[in-house]
């Protein structure tokens, strides 16, 4: 065993034993002393920080959490809680125990850009950890404790710099975006020496069992064999797992995590509806004929782009027609030109959007602030303009708006405007507990994208029920996507554990 | 440590260092530094190179903590100290150096006893810190008679009971030590050693053993594969450090002490 021993007070002793300095203060000795004694880190178990955080009363939940992350995890972890019951409060309180004990002097905290104030204010404030925002042509040598995003980090000269470093802990936020190891983010990761490491996400599984794979065998490689050996143990295959339980006891080993209803909190319900729409006669004309395009001409036949069209069509003509335009300018044989302007035409003379009309429905009888979220950037602007003319006050909402815009819309629409009209990447980050009615006017392919918005609002703090609506277009590609989320739940619950409702209130078995 | 633990301590501190304290509200106080604690803990070197360079007139800064923050009505404003902020434990670190050595004596009031003959002993306070993936620490006060080479455990409580000046008093006079201080440190030193050689240390064998599961685990995820990656050697570092254990001695403070 190595045993780390300083003659430095031996010397400053012999000093004063030959009169050549001064022997100090009885008072401030003792003080000394105390405390050395206060601060003594009496037992390998039990958490120190909380007596250091006296302006912070964290939830039993959170304390468990950061003592089995360090008693039982040894310091290595994903941390999977849902959406809402404060990750960031469970790390912080990790990070600040092995500050307490000395056992971290470095660390490095990967998150995303848009959140990389978020944490610096909330270390330093609530944990009154120094933490700083890297900046270009920083000294890393100089900073402690370090926060930066995580696409700043993977390139040169920054990767390099951080490779030199030897970080103790390691927190990466938002950690599902790790779950494709073909990208440069997983690679870098990869690479990172990770003696403490943390992971945070409440989704770890966003579309297959794979992802949860590679997210474990970053944090710690082997844990669930290899890939061959975890694919046929398992006999895994995307949206299908066997021997599940042994597999999801394999999981827990490694993760955290808690349910809103496991936290002793109350929290308000969910309510959760499919709300079925039909499409008027000429919509469904104009849908029928985007759905025959393939069978036309084989420019059309490409599989991803049918399906983004008929997806935009299920979503507004505005939408759809940007699809088609670009379409057209491919074209070249005079027929093809002709079906596709025909097209067009037919849809520009749509004078009804059934979905635009359902979700007014909803917001007027709701009567109170509504977020609704779409796939496509086209529909927020009509749905604005729509629902201007309906007299009905809206915002939108970007994920490219940078902080102040972000704080400044969130801002009119607390106090001014009725409804919230977001588009995906507005769904990281923000909070929005004032408000309890979500329509989903467009589905994503990921249920975890559904969980990541209700997220925003359904999360500590919200004093009313949360009414989730999911608007979905009968007999079209809506219901294959209704489908899929059910199949993409269901695997998750087999592997990480419940879910709250998402998408219904009713659980369809797979 | 309470706010008013907090309070007294800075109250003391700052006593002991001859700075002012100008209000003392007990929630809050505001204290006049002098040069010498500017210097140690304002953290402005290239001020006071200036001001010394110019012959300028000194101006050490004013300071004001607040204690307790759910007690202040009053319209102040002041740094907030409570445990855990990274002013108080500056604070601990300068009283750490400022209060390491010392040479003590017991007091004598007796002034009918003829002569007072006070026995030399060295204590010192030592702390042992246990690593690996976890710690512990553990505080031991020894002392050690410089005459018979007794030593005593608890030493510093030991002290608390007596009453200590830094001169000597009338009347009484100390015996010259037989065993020399630095010996005696040495012999304490031995003391420590065989303290951690007979300490039990499961600790360090559980973290031996989850390391070597943790081992296992990566040497299955690249078994076969003959040209390992760099992560494979860098995953393997990284246990190496997350689990090995060590063993820290330091010393907190200690000194000479003259007693009846």
């Amino acid at each position: 065993m190595i045993i780390e021993k300083s003659s430095e007070w031996k010397e400053g002793f012999t000093e004063r034993l030959e009169n050549r300095e001064a022997w100090d203060n009885w008072t401030l000795y003792r003080m000394s002393y105390e405390a050395v004694k206060t601060n003594l880190i009496t037992d390998f178990n039990g958490l120190q920080s909380p007596k250091y955080l006296p302006n912070l009363t964290p939830l039993a939940h959170q304390l468990k959490v950061a003592e089995t992350v360090i008693e039982r995890m040894n310091g290595k972890a994903i941390l999977a809680d849902e959406v809402g019951l404060g990750k960031t409060i469970e790390a912080g309180l990790i990070l600040k125990e092995y500050l307490v004990r000395g056992l971290v002097k470095k660390a490095l905290i990967l998150v995303p850009a848009s959140l990389v104030n978020q944490w610096i204010e909330e270390l330093n404030q609530k944990f009154h950890i120094p933490a700083m925002q890297y900046k270009k042509n920083y000294d890393l040598n100089h900073c402690t404790i370090v926060v930066m995003s995580i696409d700043m980090a993977k390139r040169s000269p920054h990767k390099e710099n951080i490779y030199d470093q030897e970080y103790d802990l390691i927190i990466i936020d938002e950690a599902h975006k790790l779950k494709n190891h073909k990208t440069k983010n997983y690679e870098f990761v990869q690479n990172l020496k990770k003696k403490f490491c943390l992971l945070l996400t409440a989704t770890p599984i966003q579309n297959n069992v794979f992802e949860l794979f590679y997210l474990i065998s970053l944090l710690k490689p082997g844990h669930l064999g290899n890939y061959e050996t975890f694919q046929s143990s398992f006999s895994v295959s995307k949206h299908n797992v066997e021997h599940d339980d042994y597999l999801k006891e394999l999981v827990n080993q490694v993760m955290v995590r808690n349910r809103r209803q496991d936290t002793g909190i109350e929290w308000t319900n969910r309510r959760v509806q499919i709300i079925p729409i039909d499409f008027t006669q000429e919509e469904q004309e104009v849908y029928d004929l985007i759905s025959d395009l393939k069978n036309v001409c084989p420019v059309f036949s490409d599989a991803f782009s049918m399906i983004t069209l008929q997806r935009e069509m299920c979503s507004s003509k505005e939408a759809t027609c940007m699809t088609l335009t670009n379409m057209l300018q491919k074209c070249i044989k005079p027929e093809d030109i002709s079906y596709m302007e025909g097209i067009i035409q037919k849809l520009m003379v749509l004078e009804v959007n059934s979905k635009a009309e359902k979700a007014y429905e909803i917001i007027t009888d709701a009567s109170d602030k509504v977020i609704l979220f779409t796939e496509y950037r086209a529909t927020q602007t009509y749905l604005q303009w729509y629902l201007q003319t309906k007299g009905i006050t809206s915002v939108p909402f970007n994920g490219q708006f940078n902080k102040n815009k972000r704080e400044w819309m969130k801002q009119l629409f607390k106090e001014k405007a009725q409804v919230l009209i977001a588009t995906e990447s507005g769904s990281e980050g923000i909070n929005l507990q004032f408000c309890h009615h979500v329509i989903n006017y467009d589905l994503p392919w990921n249920p975890m994208k559904l969980e990541q918005r209700i997220g925003r609002v359904h999360r500590l703090g919200q004093e009313h029920d949360v009414h989730i609506y999911n608007l979905a277009i009968q007999n079209t590609i809506e219901d294959h996507i209704l489908d899929l989320l059910h199949v993409k739940i269901g695997v998750f619950e087999q592997v990480v554990g419940e879910l709250d409702d998402i998408l219904s209130a009713f659980k369809k078995s797979i | 440590m309470y706010p008013q633990q907090i309070h007294s301590y800075l109250l003391q501190f700052f006593n002991e260092n001859n700075c002012q304290v100008l209000n003392d509200n007990d929630h809050y106080i505001n204290v006049q530094l002098t040069i010498e604690m500017d210097k140690k803990i304002m953290n402005r070197p290239y001020y006071w190179r200036y001001l010394e360079s110019t012959d300028g007139e000194p101006n050490p800064a004013q300071l004001t903590f607040i204690t307790d923050k759910n007690r202040l009505v009053e319209d102040i404003k002041g740094e907030v100290i409570h445990f855990g902020s990274p002013r108080l434990s500056q604070l601990f670190q300068a009283t750490k150096e400022m209060g390491s050595f010392v040479q003590m004596y017991e007091r004598i009031v007796d002034k009918l006893e003829p002569q007072t003959i006070l026995t030399p002993w060295l204590a010192v306070n030592y702390k042992i810190s246990y690593y690996s993936d976890q710690t512990k620490e553990i505080l031991y006060s020894l002392g050690i008679n410089l005459m018979t080479g007794e030593v005593k455990e608890e030493f510093q409580e030991l002290l608390g009971t007596v009453e200590l000046t830094s001169t000597m008093s009338e009347n009484t006079f100390n015996l010259p030590y037989i065993i020399k201080p630095i010996r005696a440190l040495e012999r304490l030193d031995g003391i420590i050693d065989n303290f951690i050689q007979k300490a039990d240390h499961t600790w360090a064998e559980e973290a031996k053993l989850r390391w070597q599961k943790d081992r296992k685990v990566l040497e299955y995820f690249y078994e076969g594969i003959e040209n390992k990656p760099d992560c494979y050697e860098t995953e393997k570092e990284a246990m190496d450090q997350q689990y090995e254990a060590r063993i820290k001695i330091d010393i907190i403070n200690g000194g000479l002490f003259y007693l009846k």
